[in-house]
């Protein structure tokens, strides 16, 4: 253990962007609870509670619970093949199996409702015994399908990171493969789990496109109704806090995994474990386990669309939108990437404010995005309002840019939703380097950037490209903060795929949802060779 | 660390300028002696409305910047962008979105008259806030097979215990409906509307799923006999190159309700000028072009809407079939005054 003072001096730095991070992700949430707790009062929420809120809070805790139990059941399987095992056509699926990302969950659903309904080829196909892809299990399967690469990554690293002498210990004592995983491996990478399952659980919580679509009305259902159906910001605004007590609630229980997982630290003594290589019927089944969600989440529901794609005309401005889409996510990311970090490494200090901040960066995930972005709004026309007649009373016109109508503002949308999805894995990856290795290295000499540098860098980098990629393929798939902050002809590929399947023209919809995952291609090819390079953790 | 802030910088410096040359097509003043531009705010993201807006700039050399997200969403951007709002003309797909911007104040009162001498008074709002630029209309599609359209000739008919089991359609949470709802209100009173959501909430064949166009299959796949749909979903169906979605029309038929009692429910896009528009002059040329030939025969003839000037010509079998038919006359802003209450109705009868 290093000292309190040690530790507490380094960080400055760190924790002034840890601070720009919280302020950046918890402004518009902030600017919402504004909204809920201004003045007027209707009497829409009282009516709610009579009539549909708990069908929607029940709706909602069914969808959030089976998306997170399938993505960290299929998260946790898949991260432990890739990281432990070795099959014919592991390094590629150690990043292909990120791709679902990429599929909006609306789009997903989409597919799998036209292809699961009445009249539907699986409806056709099974003589109606296929169950129509709807309701929360519905939903929350869609969710789980699209989502669990959150889990999976952070597994992954996490495995991949796990020094394998308790494994061995355990398999020595006699255990079972399954029983060593179960009792050593598992409870090590509990953390990581827990915090993919939480991005889950909020995301799914705060979607609007795919409940909808397969009617299973959540709690962002009723919020959405609020505004658009009752005409109350205010009251969406207060429906909204529920959700946020609710994300508090899950990174509450997140947090308490963290800690509980203190005692399981691993030495500081870092061996890499060896891949069991997997032979004839065990390497087919992990083939096959790896091409299942892959097939369930990606490739069956893409197919649809392009199916569909044959038999429709092309959508227009594509290229435009790649190259829109490529600008703002490239960019989101790399700034995520960065508040993540700086999080993380401000985190470690276990200060108040860094931690305090760190939890306020986590509330951009709980909101619906629709509602985020209208905080993003009310937010920038408050600084509007300050600016306008300040730089009147300076220069005598007001202020040259309209905040709302730039790609900064989007960006800003962007980091305020996803930031906080860059700070978990940042925070397990740097939980790789112990106090024992650190506290070696500074005895060897090495201090400050280089320390960083040398020691630090090679085990974090992983996590932190991790990360990165998160919020690419997010931002990509963007919707709502897209839609209502766009600069003038400014469309993504998320905006023309949702445009589409809103129309209920699926097959124009094929094109910009299939580029999605083309574009999320770009950089997970560039950061798996990145790794494939540089990484100790990953051979 | 200090690196890290460095690059931090840089990449925020990076963020504000890189994309900017979009939002700069903005800057009004300077802009404007050069090339006239209008600013457009729509929640219609249509292929028809592409070929208007590179229409209208061919004819007019007006430049037409454009904003397309949800009707709800675009409301609130304008009123926080206030007296600097740039938008000059705001387009929505629903009568209670135009009803709520107009609530808000972001419509110039307009006079529209020499731009508007074919438009039913219904269709405009009272004060000349706005005025429709194409209509449609929510049927009742139903099996060929199965039902007997003599059955059926009132929405109210559906609530009859015949009819348990056989009906699909989809969420409340649809403007659509809400809409729907709100027009029933209009003409027989809340307790009324509200006993007709209950009795088709009982008679639905399936919880509420999908859109339109998935109920209008629900009818071709057996599951349900009838719908209620708007009628561009069957027409983009019975038009399409897929043969397959050409056999699902063909299982299907329409029913124009409500002929002798009121006429049936008719929901509008419409479009007005932003109270603070910049370019008040072009943003009447466009609403003017939307409403002539060019715009009225591109609803008609890609989007499978009804224009709203009586005298245009345009080209569509399906849409020609379903004509003439009574529609409501009442002013289509009273959708919009009655949607809270339609709301509340829907969730009081548990439709989901």
């Amino acid at each position: 253990m290093i000292s309190g003072s040690d530790r507490a001096q380094r960080p400055t730095a760190a924790l002034a962007v840890a601070v720009i991070a919280a302020l950046v992700c918890a402004a518009p949430i902030l600017a919402v609870a504004l909204i809920a707790l201004s003045d007027g009062s209707t009497d829409y929420l009282r009516h709610l509670a009579q009539t549909r809120l708990p069908t929607y809070l029940w709706n909602s805790f069914l969808v959030g619970t089976i998306a997170a139990l399938g993505a960290g059941i299929i998260g946790t399987g898949l991260g432990w093949l890739i990281a432990r095992t070795a099959f014919p056509g592991r390094k590629i699926f150690s990043w292909v199996l990120i791709l679902p990302l990429a599929v909006p969950a609306y789009v997903a659903a989409y597919a799998w409702l036209d292809l699961s309904q009445a009249g539907g080829p699986l409806d056709a196909l099974s003589f109606g015994l296929f169950p129509t892809v709807r309701g929360s299990l519905g939903a929350g399967l869609m969710f789980a399908l699209v989502l669990y690469p959150y889990v999976y990554l952070l597994a992954r690293d996490a495995f991949a990171g796990q020094s394998a002498d308790a494994y061995d210990a355990a398999r020595t004592l006699g255990a079972s493969p399954l029983h060593a995983f179960s009792s050593t491996a598992l409870p090590m990478a509990r953390p990581a789990i827990a915090a993919g399952m939480a991005l889950v659980v909020m995301e799914s919580l705060a979607d609007y496109g795919t409940v909808s679509h397969l009617g299973a009305p959540t709690l962002s259902i009723g919020l959405i109704r609020a505004w658009s159906g009752a005409g109350s910001l205010l009251d969406a605004a207060r429906l909204s806090l529920i959700l946020v007590a609710i994300a508090l609630f899950v990174f509450g229980v997140e947090r308490l995994q963290r800690r509980r997982m203190r005692s399981h630290a691993a030495s500081g003594r870092h061996r890499p474990p060896q891949r069991f290589k997997l032979r004839g019927g065990q390497a087919f089944a992990a083939f096959a386990a790896c091409a299942a969600p892959l097939l369930l989440g990606m490739a069956i529901p893409l197919g649809r669309l392009v199916w569909r794609a044959l038999r429709a005309p092309l959508a227009s401005g594509l290229f435009d939108a790649v190259q829109h889409s490529l600008i703002v996510a490239t960019i989101s990311a790399i700034l995520a990437a960065i508040l993540g970090l700086s999080t993380a490494y401000a985190l470690r200090s276990k200060g108040f404010i860094p931690v305090a901040a760190a939890r306020l960066a986590g509330l951009g995930y709980a909101v619906p995005g629709a509602v985020a972005a209208v905080g993003v709004i009310a937010m920038l026309s408050g600084i509007q309002s300050v600016l306008d007649p300040a730089w009147r009373s300076l220069t005598g016109a007001v202020f040259p840019i309209l905040l709302t109508a730039s790609a900064a503002a989007l960006i800003f949308a962007y980091l305020s939703r996803f930031a906080a999805a860059a700070i978990s894995p940042a925070e397990n990856a740097l939980a790789r380097v112990t106090p024992n290795l650190e506290g070696a290295a500074r005895t060897l000499g090495s201090h400050g950037f280089d320390l960083m540098r040398r020691v630090h860098w090679p085990l974090i980098v992983a996590g932190v490209t991790s990360a990165a990629l998160l919020v690419f393929v997010e931002v990509l798939k963007e919707l709502p903060a897209t839609m209502i902050l766009r600069p003038f002809n400014f469309d993504t590929l998320a905006v023309i795929a949702h445009n589409y399947a809103g129309d209920e023209r699926l097959g124009e919809a094929a094109a910009p949802a299939l580029l999605i995952a083309l574009t999320a291609l770009i950089p997970m090819i560039f950061v798996a060779r990145y790794l494939s390079r540089h990484a100790s953790g990953d051979e | 660390m200090k690196a890290l802030a460095k690059i931090l910088t840089g990449v925020l410096v990076l963020a504000a300028c890189s994309p900017a040359p979009e939002s700069a097509t903005e800057t009004t003043d300077t802009a404007q002696e050069t090339t006239r531009i209008v600013n457009v705010y729509s929640s219609r993201h249509y292929a028809s409305d592409r070929a208007i807006y590179a229409a209208f700039t061919e004819e007019t050399g007006i430049e037409v910047n454009l904003i397309e997200a949800g009707g709800d969403q675009l409301i609130e951007r304008v009123r926080a962008d206030g007296e600097r709002s740039p938008a000059d003309v705001l387009i929505t797909v629903d009568a209670a979105r135009l009803y709520r911007a107009d609530e808000a104040g972001l419509f110039a009162p307009t006079d529209f008259s020499g731009m508007l001498p074919d438009i039913a008074d219904h269709l405009i709002h009272p004060e000349g806030h706005w005025v429709s630029l194409a209509k449609r209309a929510r049927v009742i599609a139903y099996s060929v097979d199965r039902v007997d359209p003599s059955e059926i000739s009132n929405y109210e008919d559906l609530a009859g215990p015949e009819w348990e089991g056989r009906i699909c359609i989809r969420s409340s949470g649809n403007v659509y409906n809400q809409s729907l709802m709100a027009g029933l209100i209009a003409r027989s009173g809340e307790e009324a509307a509200e006993a007709w959501a209950q009795a088709i909430n009982n008679n639905m064949a399936r919880a509420p799923q999908g859109g339109d166009t998935d109920q209008i299959r629900g009818i071709a796949a057996g599951e349900c006999d009838v719908a209620i749909v708007n009628n561009y979903y069957y027409g983009s169906l019975a038009r399409s190159d897929d043969p397959a979605n050409n056999a699902v029309a063909e299982a299907v038929g329409l029913i124009f309700p409500n002929q002798d009692m009121g006429g049936t429910h008719i929901n509008v896009s419409g479009a007005g000028i932003a109270v603070n528009a910049p370019h008040p002059e072009e943003a009447r040329e466009l609403i003017a072009f939307f409403l002539g030939d060019f715009g009225q025969r591109a609803f008609a003839e890609m989007t499978n809407e009804y224009p709203v000037v009586e005298t245009t010509q345009w080209d569509n079998p399906v849409l020609e079939a379903s004509l003439p038919f009574v529609e409501d006359t009442r002013n289509v802003n009273e959708l919009g005054e009655n949607n809270a209450v339609a709301q509340r109705v829907f969730d009081r009868v548990g439709w989901q």
